[in-house]
């Protein structure tokens, strides 16, 4: 049983690699019909993302909130619970991120500041997807509907207090007061100018992953989210585990609005919902739910937009086209029969090869056996 | 020792056609053998491979058949392969290699639908009926008769008539399903595989369900639709059972077919050595009991389910420390209820339940299970584990929140692993490592994980329902035994509810019948009664008074 477990693991790396092979297979296809120079387009993005220290930053700096949201969805994807709420939270929690930053003002030093303002991520991101978790838990109402109504809700919330309480009219465009130098996260490793959100949210790939697998509520998140009735059974607090996971899920993708904020902008000025929710459910199922994958599948999202805009800015082909081949290979991942019939050829051969073995070996038993009854 | 030498050539030349070409010409030479006693082969079965997704090999080049006008006993353990040959046969599961001959000619079959219209009949273990409809209306669906493009439901009374009175069904075409008594309904069953024209009837475990009357009359079906030309291929592992009605029998074991016989060369004892491997201790030696303080309390329990039915009608009993408690019954009469009210799994509507000395009512599942409860539930792989999760993670699923299994807020993985490692051990659990999910392993081996689990628990009240249910004979042996050694040594109440007469008889005490959600019968020593008397109370045909029951509750 060892060798399925074996090729359990390999088809899984195998399906990956060629489900991404197979997405840039059709794009490059596409392009020869679209494209006076496809080699040249191609090339550019695969390659373009690497073609610079500033762009491999900007892939860097794209993944770390995809990192955040990533693991907000790994924590309802432990406990089997669809609460998109995280969509909404990252945009509120920026937006009141950057509100209480406007409010406080230059007063504070930035060794308190930042650690106070992602506080105020967090603390939103509790309390956002605490609304979906409790109506779920107390009313039995649909998390999916509720959650995805809520997000609705939350778009326009922030733009209330983008236009309200801390629009800047001095500004052509709709955009808050600048925020104080004091809250902004400084750029790292140079050249590549990462933001400084990149150490929060490898502490935060680090934390979550240990608490996943290595204490007692991360093991009572995955019993529940794998047999609920056997939970049960068990007498594991279901309820209580649920609620938990979805505030933790909730805090992270909180975290991850206030340092989007934080580290690349200088005033508050979304007015839509940025997509970085609903991104990092997209990267969860890549990492297959494990948040120690996250970063890798955040990476790989990234690298692709990255390719998508410099593809952009450099050829004839519109950004929304990169969108296809992004969900062609988003498809062929989270299709998890896509290959499966080589999955179990291999099973079948393998166990065939054992099955002669076995057999070998019971005739020996067998003959033995009979020898020793005539002796 | 054992074995006399005629009986041991043909075992070891058949085991040896599993490995070699030279199977085939022997069985050719039995049938040419058999061919003077007439026999003509309407089924055959050859070399037939299948392997299951997660790579199970359920069947290993297994060649059988099947004579015209006989019933074969297809016999083995629990996962010996019995089911998927019949699904192959039936064209649910598709093999990896091996050929069916019907009537001598090759045939490929490809869904049920295909195995019925080559006059193919399976009786399924679990009944397939609709239970608000009516019996006409069950056994003509998939050929119901149609009149001005409306379906002609005298005609199906008519047509379902005619098979019964052909077949000697005593059943009322208009009777509804629901309404119907087990093997009533496993008499539907069998006129909805005759009415398509089934001339090969498949009948996996027709017995596991019936009581030992009922039993009685499924013979005397089966011994008339023998007559009337039809082949029937029974799988059992009731050895008694088979030894009285079928002619010959093809032994399975772990996949692999061990030959076929005639039956009149073989007993009992050497159909099981060929199924097992190795002599099977049917009975359990246990010592009378050392009846302690009651461990748990049971008086006047009601519970009214959400469709207000009655599903438990005031039952009273009480459980001792160092006594094995059984309960009898047909599946549904109450008896999952129990369980559930007992596990905290279900609330109950009134009467009260105390475990050591406290009342279990409005108490969480974790709560009653620190008061003292261990509970290895019906359905393992509902309750009983979680697929996904190692075997490591099942087991620590009641204890992981105690002191040593813990350091702070994290899991103590140490000392986790130095436990179980010591449990896999001592329950026998075949597996690659703690760390293999449990989805991997046999039914018997998720069992044994399950059991490690409760039986380790450290609770002195068992609540056992079905903890053998559909695994093989060397694990519910164990299981069994170890039950009883736990009263006897530890002196644990073990509530051990059961469908399998045999392992309520073996490992009770004192033993319980339940019918309509009412305790009908008490024994004082299980060893004493016997089935055909406890099939009159499960079935009804007698009840006991409160009075008979006086003191035995």
């Amino acid at each position: 049983m060892n060798k399925t477990r074996k090729i359990e693991i390999t088809v899984e790396l195998i399906r990956i690699i060629a489900a991404v092979a197979i997405a840039y297979a059709i794009a490059l296809l596409t392009l020869v019909v679209f494209s006076d120079e496809p080699v040249y387009i191609i090339q550019q993005f695969i390659l373009g993302p690497f073609s610079s220290m500033r762009r491999l930053g900007s892939v860097i700096n794209l993944a770390i909130p995809f990192t955040f949201t990533g693991l907000c969805f790994c924590f309802m994807y432990a406990v089997n619970k669809f609460n998109l709420a995280g969509e909404g939270t990252f945009m509120v929690s920026g937006c009141l991120t950057a509100l209480v930053a406007i409010k406080i003002g230059d007063t504070l030093p930035p060794a308190v500041m930042i650690p106070l303002l992602i506080c105020v991520g967090a603390l939103v991101g509790v309390i956002l997807n605490a609304i979906p978790a409790l109506l779920d838990i107390k009313f039995n109402a649909n998390i999916v509907v509720v959650s995805l109504m809520l997000n609705s809700m939350l778009v326009f919330f922030a733009i209330w207090i983008l236009k309200y309480k801390m629009r800047d009219p001095s500004i052509g465009s709709l955009g808050s007061y600048l925020l104080p130098e004091n809250a902004l996260l400084p750029s790292i490793l140079g050249k590549m100018r990462i933001q400084a959100g990149l150490i929060v949210a490898v502490i935060a790939v680090i934390l979550v992953a240990i608490l996943f697998y290595k204490t007692i509520f991360g093991y009572k998140m995955r019993v529940v989210g794998n047999n609920p009735l056997f939970a049960k059974a068990c007498g594991i607090n279901m309820v209580g585990t649920i609620v938990a996971a979805q505030l933790i899920g909730g805090a992270l993708a909180g975290i991850g609005g206030s340092c989007e904020i934080l580290g690349n902008y200088d005033r508050y000025k979304w007015v839509a919902s940025t997509q970085h929710g609903f991104d990092g459910l997209m990267v969860a199922v890549l990492a297959r739910r494990n948040p120690a994958l996250v970063p890798v599948a955040a990476f790989l999202l990234a690298y692709i937009r990255i390719g998508a805009d410099v593809v952009n800015s450099k050829g004839d082909i519109p950004v929304e086209f990169i969108t296809v081949i992004q969900g062609i290979v988003i498809l062929l991942v989270a299709a998890e029969e896509f290959m499966g019939k080589f999955k179990k050829n291999m099973i079948y051969k393998a166990a065939e090869e054992s099955l002669a073995e076995d057999k070998k070996e019971e005739v020996k038993e067998i003959l033995e056996e009979s020898d020793g009854k005539e002796k | 020792m054992g074995m006399q030498k005629t009986r041991e050539i043909p075992r070891f030349l058949c085991f040896q056609c599993q490995a070699s070409e030279r199977s085939c010409r022997w069985q050719l030479l039995q049938v040419k053998i058999g061919g003077m006693t007439m026999a003509v082969e309407v089924l055959r079965m050859e070399g037939i491979t299948k392997i299951y997704g997660n790579g199970f090999v359920a069947n290993k080049n297994v060649t059988f058949w099947l004579n015209k006008g006989e019933i074969l006993a297809l016999v083995g353990e629990n996962g010996a392969g019995k089911t998927t040959l019949m699904k192959v046969l039936f064209g649910l599961e598709n093999p990896q290699s091996g050929q069916v001959y019907m009537d001598g000619e090759p045939v490929k079959i490809l869904n049920p639908l295909d195995a019925i219209s080559k006059g193919i009949g399976m009786v399924h273990q679990h009944f397939m009926l609709l239970p608000s409809l009516t019996v006409a209306e069950n056994v003509v669906l998939g050929i119901e008769p149609m009149k001005n493009g409306l379906f002609d439901f005298k005609k199906a009374v008519e047509m379902t008539r005619e098979v019964a009175e052909k077949y000697k069904f005593d059943i009322d075409p208009l009777m509804k399903v629901s309404e119907l008594s087990v093997g009533q309904m496993q008499k539907v069953e069998i006129m909805k595989v005759l009415i398509k024209g089934a001339k090969i009837i498949i009948m996996d475990e027709p017995t596991a369900v019936l009581t030992p009357q009922e039993t009685e009359e499924l013979f005397e079906q089966l011994i008339l639709l023998r007559e009337n030309g039809h082949s029937i291929i029974f799988i059992s592992h009731k050895l008694e059972e088979v030894k009285r009605i079928c002619t010959r029998v093809t032994v399975l074991r772990h996949g692999y077919c061990l030959g076929s016989y005639d039956l009149k060369d073989m007993n009992e004892a050497d159909i099981s050595r060929l199924m097992v491997g190795r002599d099977v201790i049917l009975k359990i030696e246990k010592e009378a009991p050392h009846v302690g303080k009651t461990i748990i309390s049971i008086k006047n329990l009601v519970k009214v389910n959400e469709s207000g039915k009655t599903v438990l009608d005031d039952i009273s009993l009480n459980i001792h420390e160092g006594e094995v408690v059984g309960i009898a019954g047909v599946e549904g009469n109450g008896q999952s209820d129990l369980s559930d009210v007992l596990s905290g799994m279900g609330g109950f509507t009134s009467g009260t339940v105390e475990l050591n000395g406290s009342s279990i009512a409005g108490k969480t599942v974790h709560e009653i299970r620190q008061m003292g409860l261990a509970y290895i539930p019906e359905d393992r792989m509902e309750y009983g584990c979680a697929g996904d999760m190692s075997i490591r993670d099942n087991i620590i699923a009641d204890r992981y929140f105690k002191k040593e299994y813990r350091s702070g807020f994290f899991v103590n993985r140490k000392y986790i692993d130095k436990i179980v490692d010591q449990y896999i051990k001592d329950f026998e659990i075949a597996c690659d490592d703690k760390n293999q999910p449990v989805r991997m392993l046999s039914g018997g081996n998720i069992q044994k994980v399950v059991v490690a689990r409760e039986f380790t628990s450290g609770s002195n009240f068992i609540l056992a329902n079905q903890p053998t249910r559909g695994i093989d004979v060397g694990a519910a042996e164990m299981i069994r035994k170890t039950i009883v050694k736990k009263s006897r040594e530890e002196g644990t109440a073990t509530l051990l509810i059961s469908a399998d007469l045999n392992e309520v008889l073996e490992c009770s005490d004192r033993l319980l019948v339940m019918r309509k959600g009412k305790i009908v019968a008490a024994f004082p020593k299980a060893n004493e009664v016997s089935e055909s008397e406890l099939g009159e109370y499960m079935l009804g045909l007698k009840a006991m008074t409160a009075e008979q029951m006086g003191g035995l509750l």
